[in-house]
């Protein structure tokens, strides 16, 4: 079986991870993420409104070497790049070795967005 | 030359641009950017005339009656929380001036008693999302029945 984690995720964190800082409730942990926040639409009677979807990969391995288990991301302030962002909701995508060996991708707001 | 259609549009879009807190008004703008947000956009309505009902031999260029429904879209881009007290109050703010400008009703759509026009709210409909923050948005739709002269066109 191929080793995702050696032969994919490492190499690709290395290269487009960047140090975060996820405070959870009374934790703080330090993390790599991959931004990934992307241009978003919406549309409404033909009109569109056009801003960003904020958020970020993180590995699954990562979350549990740190103590925070799925879920825990709800609500918790996450700061990288010079911008902190709250997570909204965290969709884990899998992985061919299995999700707890894969990636979530958090879903983020403004701080000042709730 | 008068041209009744184009006096509404064009005067709603002056009405709906004195909603306070609104940051940019625009006609049939359709790609607003978030720097623009709150926005109102009024879109040119669909007309409908009284001329496929009428069955009389009059001549083609008398008056007819004309409904139109001119969609007016207020986007907004806030808090998540706090987004629909937000959309509430443009509503009110939105129907509160249309129907008592008194130039879009007593000089262009000639509502009242002497008048045979009419201004009327037929509704609206929210949308709601995320972005960098929350999103939502509110479509209403008002009807304005007036005189059509093609004689002044």
């Amino acid at each position: 079986m191929i080793d995702y984690s050696a032969l994919l995720y490492d190499p690709i964190y290395d290269v487009l991870g960047v140090p975060a800082t996820l405070t959870a409730g009374a934790s703080e942990v330090e993390l790599t993420v991959i931004d990934e926040t992307r241009p978003k639409t919406e549309t409404s009677s033909g009109v569109q409104a056009s801003s960003v979807g904020p958020g970020v990969y993180v590995r699954m391995p990562e979350f549990a070497a740190k103590g925070i288990a799925a879920g825990e991301w709800d609500g918790a302030l996450l700061t990288f790049n010079g911008r902190s962002w709250i997570v909204r909701k965290g969709d884990v995508l899998g992985s061919p070795n299995g999700e707890d060996l894969g990636e979530v991708r958090l879903s983020l707001m403004e701080a000042s967005g709730g | 030359m008068v041209d009744v259609r184009e006096d509404i549009l064009a005067r709603l879009l002056v009405v709906v641009a004195t909603i306070p807190n609104m940051r940019s008004a625009y006609r049939n703008n359709v790609e607003i950017a978030e720097n623009q947000m709150p926005a109102v956009i009024v879109l040119d309505g669909d007309e409908e005339s009284d001329g496929a009902s009428d069955v009389s031999m009059k001549r083609s260029h008398r008056p007819y009656n004309v409904q139109m429904t001119p969609g007016i879209v207020v986007q907004v881009q806030d808090a998540n929380a706090a987004l629909g007290s937000i959309i509430t109050t443009f509503r009110r703010e939105l129907i509160k001036r249309i129907l008592t400008d008194t130039e879009l009703n007593e000089q262009i759509v000639k509502t009242g008693t002497f008048g045979n026009g009419a201004i009327r709210y037929l509704g609206c409909q929210t949308d709601v999302g995320w972005t960098r923050t929350g999103y939502a948005a509110l479509t209403a739709q008002f009807l304005f029945k007036y005189t059509l002269q093609p004689t002044q066109l």
